[in-house]
């Protein structure tokens, strides 16, 4: 039994009326057709658990006595700081302030930056560079439009290298993310790699970052 | 439309993240739609990523074709092979017509275009799958 008696309800309103949306329509017609009642059993049974979403951050009110010569004497005044403070990234403090892969020049596809992406139960971070069990990993590519990169992600902990996720040809963009994510286990660092190149086995560029355990 | 899960919950989480630093009351279910199934295709055209999800399906675990074109149902092959044949626009009213099963007037609606414009790109869909079941039975 494949077919609907009649017009078939489609996915987008029968996920709709899943999610408490009035919808006169659907009642009658589900009472009447077995093929779309199992759609909706089907959207009502497929409840995959995402972690918990990041808060969204409201954009800070500018003060009226903010003027761009105060703001840029203050960034110099909290960079001084900074420099000051900074800790070891070796040493077991607080997370490097740049984990980022990098930038690299790609003959046949142009400038293409590559990020690690980290999410820990929900709480998604772009400057990550420690880990811990439990935590996904992925590679966003941002290269010219237009454009097509080849990426090969590898992650080495010095004895053995690992190729998590399948090589993938990415139609440019400003932050692709490269399909799949990975998880790191172990107790050392580990070195994360990405290679890319305009085509399979064309000359690639690599970048690399390490990723120390908590 | 992935034909898997870890995939699927992969294209819901990246939308999530890029959209959480803009994140605006305007987000609802159609547009999450149109987001989601534009990333879909935008991995089904990755070469690499279309042979991993070619080699897994299984049409076992696919939801039951309420919507036929012509004798077949449209599955991720159909649509893996439309993608170096069809742009967006009409990749999309493919979707949304014979994977998420709207009519023509919600496709039009969805999509913000006319009636008319869905109705020339499902003629022009039917055209590219006969000429692809002609090629493939040459």
């Amino acid at each position: 039994m494949t077919a609907c008696v009649g017009e078939p309800i489609s996915w987008l309103r029968l996920e709709g009326f899943a999610l408490g949306a009035p919808d006169p329509g659907i009642a009658s017609h589900i009472a009447a057709c077995a093929t779309c009642r199992g759609c909706l059993d089907h959207i009502r049974a497929d409840v995959v658990a995402l972690p918990a979403l990041e808060p969204a951050v409201r954009p800070v009110r500018r003060r009226r006595w903010m003027t761009p010569a105060f703001a840029a004497v203050g960034a110099a005044v909290l960079a001084a700081i900074a420099v000051i403070i900074v800790r070891d990234p070796a040493a077991g403090g607080p997370e490097a302030l740049d984990a980022k892969l990098g930038a690299v020049a790609v003959k046949g596809v142009g400038e293409v930056t590559l990020e690690l992406v980290r999410d820990r139960a929900g709480e998604i971070r772009h400057d990550a560079s420690r880990y811990a069990r439990g935590d996904r990993w992925k590679v966003v590519v941002t290269c010219p439009p237009a454009g097509a990169a080849w990426v090969e992600v590898s992650v080495s902990d010095g004895a053995t290298t690992d190729h998590p996720l399948a090589p993938a040809q990415l139609v440019c963009g400003n932050r692709v993310v490269v399909p799949g994510a990975f998880s790191i286990t172990g107790l050392g660092t580990n070195r994360v790699c990405a290679s890319v190149a305009a085509a399979a086995g064309a000359p690639a560029a690599t970048v690399c970052t390490s990723l120390r355990p908590e | 439309m992935l034909r898997s899960r870890e995939d699927a919950v992969d294209v819901v989480h990246a939308l999530f993240a890029d959209l959480i630093p803009t994140w605006t009351p305007d987000v609802d279910l159609p547009y999450l739609y149109r987001a989601v199934t534009h990333r879909c295709l935008n991995l089904m055209r990755d070469r690499g990523t279309r042979a991993r999800l070619l080699e897994r399906e299984q049409t076992a675990a696919a939801p039951v074709g309420r919507v036929r074109l012509d004798d077949e149902v449209v599955g991720v092959g159909l649509v893996a092979a439309l993608t170096e044949r069809l742009d967006d626009g009409h990749l999309q009213v493919l979707v949304c017509r014979f994977v998420d099963d709207m009519t023509q007037d919600e496709i039009a609606a969805h999509l913000g275009v006319s009636r008319r414009t869905v109705g020339k790109r499902l003629d022009r869909i039917r055209e590219a799958v006969t000429l692809l079941r002609r090629e493939e039975a040459s």
